[in-house]
């Protein structure tokens, strides 16, 4: 199934070439969650902070589903 | 040319139904009811840096009628690009001191209380207590994590946020609220998040207090929508907002 992956700020370099804005389109195997997505798109799961399915926070253990749009954000904290 | 009224002169117009000169750009929006709920709010704002320095400037332009100011830090010279309180004449200063100085320049209604240290587990209470509402202007996880248990104790909302390079989160987290406090309890190698990598541009730090701002202008007067259970993530080189419900 084919997932839409949006990847924000730092985590962008894990895009592929291609789309280096940090949108593109991932296939993984139905049922995948968003660990198994993490695993495919090989990045490092402490590199991500905030997890959204959807506009929903989200946990690893979501099951994803066809079209989903998976938002994957790095830890901020400056001021 | 006429002084600008003060706070009790102020405060008599607008419960008179009048809107001082000073805030006459604010009758189409906040009205004259708004505007008599800021002058008599209390808004305690951590950190007095990048964040801080913009809520701080903006908080007193509104007509907040009492600012408490807490910050430990003085500013140094790579303070300069974005922090809007740092300037050649406050360089080694304290941001609360400084905040407290431009505040009194800018709008002499309001009451501001400076304290020119860092928070603690042992002072937040004392500090924070008795604010309608508190912006976290902090840049450090930990520091974040005292501010949202004392907070919480106080039962005062706190304006959350957060920046790094041309990203920013917003939140408005209530006493009741767990989403934000799990967010920043989750374990982190560092404290600090990819600002350490990134820096922080003048814009964003200009951006993120402004939403800050308005979620506390929105409290207040308790009008329009809140942040509520819900994180406004920017991004000001890609021109995107994502509103996420958490």
């Amino acid at each position: 199934m084919n997932v839409e992956v949006r990847l924000y700020a730092t985590l962008r370099e894990h895009a592929p070439p291609e789309s280096p804005a940090g949108v593109f389109t991932a296939t993984i195997p139905d049922g995948s969650d968003l660990a198994a997505l993490l695993a495919v798109l090989a990045i490092d799961p402490a590199k991500v902070h905030l997890r959204m399915v959807n506009g929903v926070s989200a946990e690893w253990e979501t099951v994803l589903n066809e079209n989903d749009r998976v938002g994957l954000f790095p830890p901020i904290g400056g001021g | 040319m006429a002084k600008p009224d003060s706070a009790e002169c102020s405060l008599s117009q607008l419960s008179a139904g009048r809107m001082p000169l000073r805030y006459l750009r604010n009758a189409g929006t906040i009205g004259v009811a708004g505007q008599l709920k800021l002058l008599q709010a209390k808004v305690a704002v951590v950190g007095a840096g990048g964040l801080g320095g913009h809520v701080i400037e903006l908080l007193a332009r509104l007509g907040i009628g009492n600012l408490t100011v807490i910050d430990g830090d003085c500013f140094d010279e790579t303070n300069l690009n974005r922090q809007l309180l740092a300037s050649m004449g406050t360089m080694g200063e304290n941001k609360a001191t400084a905040a407290a100085a431009r505040v009194a320049a800018i709008n002499p209604e309001v009451r501001i209380s400076s304290f020119p240290c860092r928070l603690t587990e042992e002072n937040a209470g004392e500090l924070l207590a008795g604010a309608d509402v508190i912006v976290d202007a902090l840049d450090n996880y930990s520091s974040r994590r005292i501010l949202l248990a004392a907070a919480r104790q106080l039962a005062i909302p706190v304006v959350y946020a957060a920046i790094a390079g041309f990203t920013g989160q917003i939140s408005l987290v209530l006493p009741t609220d767990q989403s934000v406090r799990q967010l920043l309890q989750q374990p982190l190698a560092e404290d600090r998040g990819v600002e350490a990598a990134l820096g922080n541009p003048a814009t964003t730090p200009a951006v993120a207090a402004a939403l800050q701002v308005q979620e506390v202008v929105k409290w207040i007067t308790g009008t329009g929508q809140v942040l509520s259970g819900k994180l406004l993530y920017f991004d000001l080189e890609r021109c995107l907002f994502e509103l996420i419900e958490l």
